[in-house]
């Protein structure tokens, strides 16, 4: 039943590239992606990927109003299933209503997009990318739903710091987040014996700041981020006090040539507890990585990057505690619609991805797995 | 050097020369609606305009900003003018879009379109390879 309301969402969009045109202000946008992983050991991100998995469908449509010079509202509608993960459900990826006063300040309200590192806003937006995955120590893809968005306001804006010292822009804002009923947290908690019949959620706020530096194609920013999480089920609960992470990034364009790189600190600190048990789990997560990418022709993008995550808070030695991923990836451009992408990781530790109940024979510390990726966009 | 490599030398000369004078020679003409007071435009401004960073010319005007759909003319103000491929460019207008940051600009098929949009919208500004009516709408020059 999923496949098939999936494909017809899909085929959908498809039909949809004729009226993609403006409607007077009106626009309507949209992409859909189809993805193969296959991985030589284990079961990555919930797809049975040791036997080579299809189950990996995405899609979104947009439509964005202006009603005046200063006011824009807009809706995105997103669905997926990624394995486990997802599903047939229509989710509400972004609505929101967009008050912009001047260049240096704007506002936003209702369900919006959090800034957070340098890719976290975007990284559902799989025809942006050259890569099929993102690095996941910074962008786990299970868990993307919850880390997107938030219900709230933010207020955004650009300024110049003249000619010789470039700009900023920054973005603050506050609200709640709940976690995704068909994500990767709460499987994991499904796994431990916990379930709600309302997702965990929490207060939400922090901000991100980038500097368009004058040196053209060099930009950095930091972003800083407090995360609550509160949730009772029929079982016990779930209890997180708001934590603080942050990250630094950086990105250098020259000419064909793209270099980026990130550091995030994520310290959780969760409570579990089941009927009298209340169980405390310590998470200080360490990652970071570094990219490069080439255009080597209008239509063909190559690169590679390496991904690094570890859990201070536990021994690292051990594979559960860390993740480390080569990655080399290859993009081509059919049209301005449709592109393919085909990926290599080689992959060290089973810290990040990997889910109890899809791998029940347990796990090997390494595994080597190509992913690729087919999508439409307009 | 013989003759025939002296010949081969000038040919190679002039073939550069003639390389050179083409590029220069193709670069776009900046056009805006007659109701824009200003008359002239920074590299900087330009840029921040066509990537939606910026929203008001320096009078205070609404800035529209519109492109061709294609083609040499769009590539080359892309390249010179926001220094962009006509990739980037489009990648950097669909995140916009899909994080709920941006609308795209409008784009037109032909110059002979775009012309007429710039014309009829208050703050519109976009780029032509040239002008045959000077009085439709208004040429904006570029300062460094």
């Amino acid at each position: 039943m999923s496949r098939r309301t999936l494909l017809t969402f899909l085929l959908g969009l498809c039909a949809i590239p004729v009226m993609a045109q403006d409607l007077g202000n009106l626009q309507i946008h949209g992409f859909a992606t189809q993805g193969f992983l296959f991985s030589s050991a284990n079961n990555y991100l919930t797809m049975p990927s040791s036997r080579g998995s299809l189950l990996w469908t995405d899609g979104g449509i947009s439509v964005i109003d202006s009603l005046s010079d200063n006011l824009r509202v807009g809706m995105q509608i997103h669905m997926y299933q990624m394995g486990e993960i997802g599903g047939p459900n229509i989710a509400v990826d972004w609505a929101s209503g967009d008050y912009h006063l001047n260049d240096q300040l704007g506002f936003r309200a209702g369900k919006i997009k959090i800034p957070m590192g340098f890719y976290n806003d975007s990284q559902d937006v799989d025809s942006l990318f050259l890569w099929t995955l993102l690095p996941q120590s910074t962008y786990p893809t299970d868990n993307r739903d919850y880390d997107l968005s938030l219900l709230g306001g933010e207020v955004y804006g650009e300024r110049s710091l003249g000619t010789r010292r470039g700009s900023v822009q920054y973005r603050g804002y506050v609200g709640e987040s709940t976690l995704d009923a068909h994500g990767g947290y709460v499987l994991q908690l499904a796994g431990y014996g916990a379930t709600f019949p309302n997702p965990p959620a929490g207060k939400d706020f922090g901000g991100d700041i980038r500097w368009l530096t004058p040196w053209r194609g060099l930009m950095v920013g930091a972003s800083a981020q407090s995360q609550a999480l509160d949730g009772t089920g029929p079982q016990g609960s779930v209890h997180m006090p708001p934590s603080f992470m942050y990250a630094y990034y950086a990105e250098w364009r020259k000419g064909k040539a793209d270099f980026v790189g990130e550091y995030w600190r994520t310290p959780l600190y969760p409570v579990l507890t089941l009927g009298a048990d209340a169980f405390s789990a310590g998470f200080d997560q360490r990652a970071w990585y570094g990219m490069a990418s080439y255009r080597v022709t209008p239509n063909l993008q190559l690169g590679a990057y390496y991904s690094h995550y570890f859990n201070k808070a536990g021994d690292t030695s051990l594979p559960e505690n860390y993740s480390k991923d080569w990655v080399v990836s290859g993009r081509y451009d059919f049209n301005q619609n449709f592109y393919g992408k085909v990926e290599g990781h080689f992959l060290h530790g089973t810290g990040l991805g990997y889910y109890a109940s899809t791998n029940p024979n347990g796990l090997q510390p390494n595994a080597n797995m190509l992913a690729a990726r087919v999508g439409f966009t307009f | 050097m013989s003759a025939t490599g002296k010949a081969r030398a000038w040919m190679v000369v002039a073939g550069m020369v003639l390389t050179s004078v083409s590029a220069r020679a193709q670069d776009v003409l900046i056009v805006a609606n007659r109701g824009v007071a200003a008359s002239q435009i920074s590299e900087g401004q330009l840029r921040e305009i066509f990537t939606g960073v910026r929203s008001r010319l320096t009078d205070g005007t609404r800035a529209v900003p519109v492109l061709l759909k294609g083609g040499p003319v769009h590539e080359v103000f892309l390249h010179r003018r926001i220094g962009d491929s006509p990739e980037e460019f489009r990648t950097r207008w669909r995140k916009a879009v899909f994080t709920g940051q941006g609308s795209m600009p409008k784009e037109f098929r032909s110059e002979a379109e775009l012309l007429d949009y710039v014309e009829a919208t208050p703050g519109a500004i976009g780029y032509v390879s040239r002008l045959n009516d000077k009085n439709s709408v208004k040429v904006l020059i570029v300062s460094p």
